[in-house]
């Protein structure tokens, strides 16, 4: 009986902390949103990106970071953002039509998804995982039932089968979706102008100068340089200081 | 490097009008109809040097005129006779015959400055058709002349540019020369560099008609290509150098009329810049939405009698000269009244570059209450590049009657079926942000790298394994018949037991001892492989003594089997006696699931 007080009050002490944090997080959100309304842009992306540091993510903040940091001119940031709304949802059309907008803006080299891309890209990396071992969980749901009821065999052979082979579909595909999810695939020039470099030194010639907003495939890093490339296949090696990049982003 | 295809188009002015009434004639009889009549006039220069040829083309499209139209005088302009006419036929989409006949007029420029084409009416076939006046402008030198020192070169590239300064946003038509000394009679492989570079936009090259220009004390053919440049960033920006190589032909011709002498000639233009100014700020529109160029407007609005939510369709078309493609609806700030939904947008262009044409804008928009009485005004702004002003052309408001309708429907929007850039929803900004925050998580981290969903997904295997150990213990037990009987004795035993207990607790004599034997018999018949009901205390003797149990055994045995005769007679026992038989039990059935029989 002890034991269940305890339980109890550690619940209350729980939920009650987590209902409160949750109207913290409310409260900190519609802040931004006002700063927001009133244009003060670069004070609304502060104030977003102060909620995702603390450790709250949502699709609805990086949109909304993006939409700030867009307003704000930060326009390789606000893709950035986008980026990470995407990932979480992508399908939402209001991302999919800031993001493309925000696209447009960028002159210069920037690369460009292909078709298949694209369509893996419908799906987040989640909803791909949880497709495929969802038919994991299928197919060995139904050779457990054929062990249960060996009288279901025949019947479930070739409902084990298509699950089967639906399963190494999807998990084809969760494979092929898995590289353009990989962190610190893409580096994102976040200022006006980066002078992409031959070698990883201040001193070394300009190969190409990508501008804000574009998108640079990352292929290597060392110490305050990331080597990139673009569609173009030219290569070089630019400041982690001049894109939004980290290996883990 | 774009490889551009060459031939040698020098001016032969000189030439009588080429006799092709056969085929003209031909062509008349074979129509029988016709497309819409229309006749233009065109120049392939508007800006030429003092003295230099221009030749103005009349175009009738879908008529035959019987002869050119009577030229007036014009002033400046000399013609130099050697009219030529062309004529082209050709079946139209609907099987329809197009016809298409012109005549090109050359004339020499006499004076400088802007000499006034006027348009030209004519009737042909008893319709009454005109063309538009056009502009040409004559310069006593040319502004963008390469320096005489380049005279030294056989082959060299020269980019002209119209303007000293260029804005953001504006696109200008640039002209790349390729300059040929006349000693040379033809060329071939012409490989022209594709122009590109930071902070501006270049469009394809366009070949237009060449000339001939001096360079110093040398007369070079120039072969001009044209191309849209528009600057995308405030800085000046830099064309060039461009290196390009061609296959000079020249010297006395051969039998075949072909020039004996060829050589690759590798050519180069040198870097050229021109600075770039922002769009001021300063008496921007507030509905200015970047675009710069030269523009008219008309606006379409229909209908104007609706219910509340009934849609509304708003064509806007903006004409004119500058970056068609990149014009954006303004938001219109005082539609407040209406449910807009996003414009559908589509540019015709009227040149080759894609610099002149309009782009039209379809917006559907309803009223959401029936206070409302007119469409307020409808404005777009411009920044013109020439005169450096800005410029907002509005449409006045719309009366319109609403009265009060049932619920909205959403309109359809006409869209093309297929996906392309001009015709979908132009979107003008970004998507507002969100209200709601929706649904948050606390880690961006995908399911596979989590340690708790992959072991979740074990669960499938491990039921899997399950069901099929159980599935082989099953039919293990199924072919076997004696560990079936085992488990059933133990169960039977383990039951039993709890039932004696009870009985002993409740001095249950009879019932106890009758449970107790049947017990023995269980687990004996289990032993033996025999039925139950065969096991007497004989079996003790006749086949368990024979097997090398342990006497000891046997003689706990015989004592139960004594134990249960006697309470046939002395059924009264006490709680402590039975439960001590219990215990011998126990230790009897114990000791004979363990030994070997």
């Amino acid at each position: 009986m002890k034991s269940l007080r305890i339980m109890l009050l550690l619940t209350l002490i729980f939920g009650g902390y987590r209902s409160f944090a949750a109207s913290e997080v409310e409260t900190q959100f519609e802040l931004a949103n006002k700063l927001y309304a009133q244009n003060k842009f670069s004070e609304a992306a502060g104030a977003y990106e102060q909620i995702i540091t603390n450790g709250t993510i949502s699709s609805v903040l990086y949109f909304n970071l993006g939409n700030s940091q867009f307003k704000a001119g930060q326009l390789g940031q606000a893709i950035a953002a986008y980026r990470q709304a995407e990932r979480l949802t992508p399908r939402d059309p209001d991302v999919r039509a800031n993001l493309r907008f925000a696209l447009n803006r960028v002159q210069g080299p920037t690369i460009k998804s292909t078709a298949s891309q694209r369509w893996f890209g419908t799906l987040s990396l989640n909803e791909w995982t949880v497709l495929g071992f969802a038919g994991i969980w299928l197919t060995l749901g139904l050779l457990v039932a054929r062990q249960i009821k060996p009288a279901l065999a025949t019947a479930l052979k070739t409902w084990t089968w298509l699950s089967a082979g639906g399963t190494a579909v999807l998990f084809i595909c969760l494979a092929l979706a898995l590289p353009q999810n990989t962190p610190g695939r893409i580096a994102i020039v976040t200022v006006t102008d980066a002078t992409v470099r031959n070698s990883p030194l201040d001193e070394a010639p300009g190969a190409f100068t990508a501008h804000d907003g574009a998108e640079l495939r990352v292929l290597d890093h060392k110490d305050e340089w990331v080597q990139v490339t673009d569609d173009a296949q030219r290569f070089g090696w630019v400041k982690r200081s001049s894109v939004n990049w980290s290996p883990r982003s | 490097m774009e490889r551009l295809s060459w031939k040698k188009q020098l001016e032969r002015r000189g030439g009588a009008l080429l006799a092709r009434g056969a085929v003209l004639l031909l062509g008349a009889l074979m129509l029988g109809r016709s497309f819409a009549a229309t006749f233009t006039t065109s120049l392939d220069r508007d800006t030429v040097i003092l003295g230099e040829n221009v030749t103005l083309t009349f175009k009738f499209e879908g008529v035959q005129p019987g002869g050119l139209p009577q030229l007036p005088a014009i002033p400046g302009l000399q013609p130099t006779g050697g009219t030529s006419s062309g004529f082209n036929s050709s079946s139209g989409p609907d099987g329809k015959m197009q016809v298409v006949q012109t005549f090109a007029v050359p004339f020499v420029t006499q004076r400088t400055g802007d000499i006034v084409i006027p348009g030209f009416n004519v009737e042909v076939g008893g319709q009454k058709l005109s063309s538009a006046p056009l502009t040409l402008k004559v310069l006593r030198e040319d502004p963008s002349a390469p320096p005489a020192d380049y005279a030294t070169n056989q082959v060299f590239l020269w980019l002209a540019l119209p303007k000293q300064e260029l804005f953001i946003g504006e696109v200008i038509v640039a002209e790349l020369r390729l300059y040929l000394r006349s000693e040379i009679g033809n060329i071939s492989d012409l490989q022209i560099p594709t122009i590109t570079g930071d902070g501006y936009n270049a469009g394809p090259l366009q070949q237009v008609p060449q000339f001939q220009r001096r360079v110093g004390n040398a007369t070079y053919n120039v072969v001009p290509f044209n191309f849209t440049l528009a600057a995308v960033k405030n800085n000046d920006l830099v064309i060039g150098p461009l290196n390009g190589t061609v296959v000079v032909h020249g010297g006395p011709r051969d039998f075949w009329g072909q020039y004996r002498q060829r050589a690759q000639v590798a050519f180069s233009s040198p870097p050229q810049s021109l600075p770039v100014l922002p769009v001021p700020s300063e008496n921007a529109p507030a509905n200015f939405t970047g675009a710069v160029g030269n523009y008219t407007m008309t606006v379409n609005i229909g209908p104007t009698n609706v219910a509340t939510g009934d849609p509304i369709t708003v064509r806007v078309q903006i004409s004119g000269r500058g970056a068609l493609n990149g014009l954006m609806l303004p938001e219109q700030t005082a539609w407040g009244d209406f449910k807009s939904y996003p414009p559908t947008a589509k540019v015709e262009t009227t040149d080759a570059l894609g610099l002149q044409g309009a782009k039209m804008f379809e917006q559907v928009i309803s009223p959401e209450n029936a206070d409302v009485q007119e469409l307020p005004a409808f404005s777009f702004s411009f920044f013109n590049p020439e005169t450096k002003t800005f410029r907002t052309l509005t449409h006045p408001p719309t009366k319109l009657t609403v009265r009060p309708g049932g619920v909205a429907v959403a309109p359809t929007i006409a869209a093309s079926s297929k996906p392309n850039s001009e015709a979908a929803p132009q979107q003008i900004d970004i998507v507002p942000i969100k209200q709601r925050l929706g649904a948050v998580t606390r880690t961006t981290a995908p399911f596979l790298t989590q340690p708790v969903f992959l072991a979740a997904q074990s669960v499938p295997v491990l039921a899997f394994l399950a069901a099929f150990v159980w599935r082989k213990r099953t039919a293990a037990l199924a072919n076997n018949p004696r560990l079936r009987r085992q488990r059933q004795v133990e169960q039977t035993i383990r039951v039993g037991l709890e039932t004696l207990r009870a009985h002993a607790a409740q001095n249950q004599s009879d019932e106890f001892f009758a449970g107790l034997m049947r017990l023995l018999q269980e687990r004996l018949g289990e032993r033996l492989d025999c039925p139950a009901s065969a096991i007497t205390e004989a079996v003790i003797e006749e086949r368990l003594r024979p097997r090398g149990l342990p006497d000891s055994m046997l003689d706990e045995l015989q004592d139960l089997f004594q134990a249960c005769n006697q309470a046939r007679y002395a059924p009264v026992r006490s709680v402590q006696e039975l439960g001590a038989v219990v215990a011998k039990l126990e230790n009897a059935l114990r000791k004979l699931a363990e030994v070997r029989v």
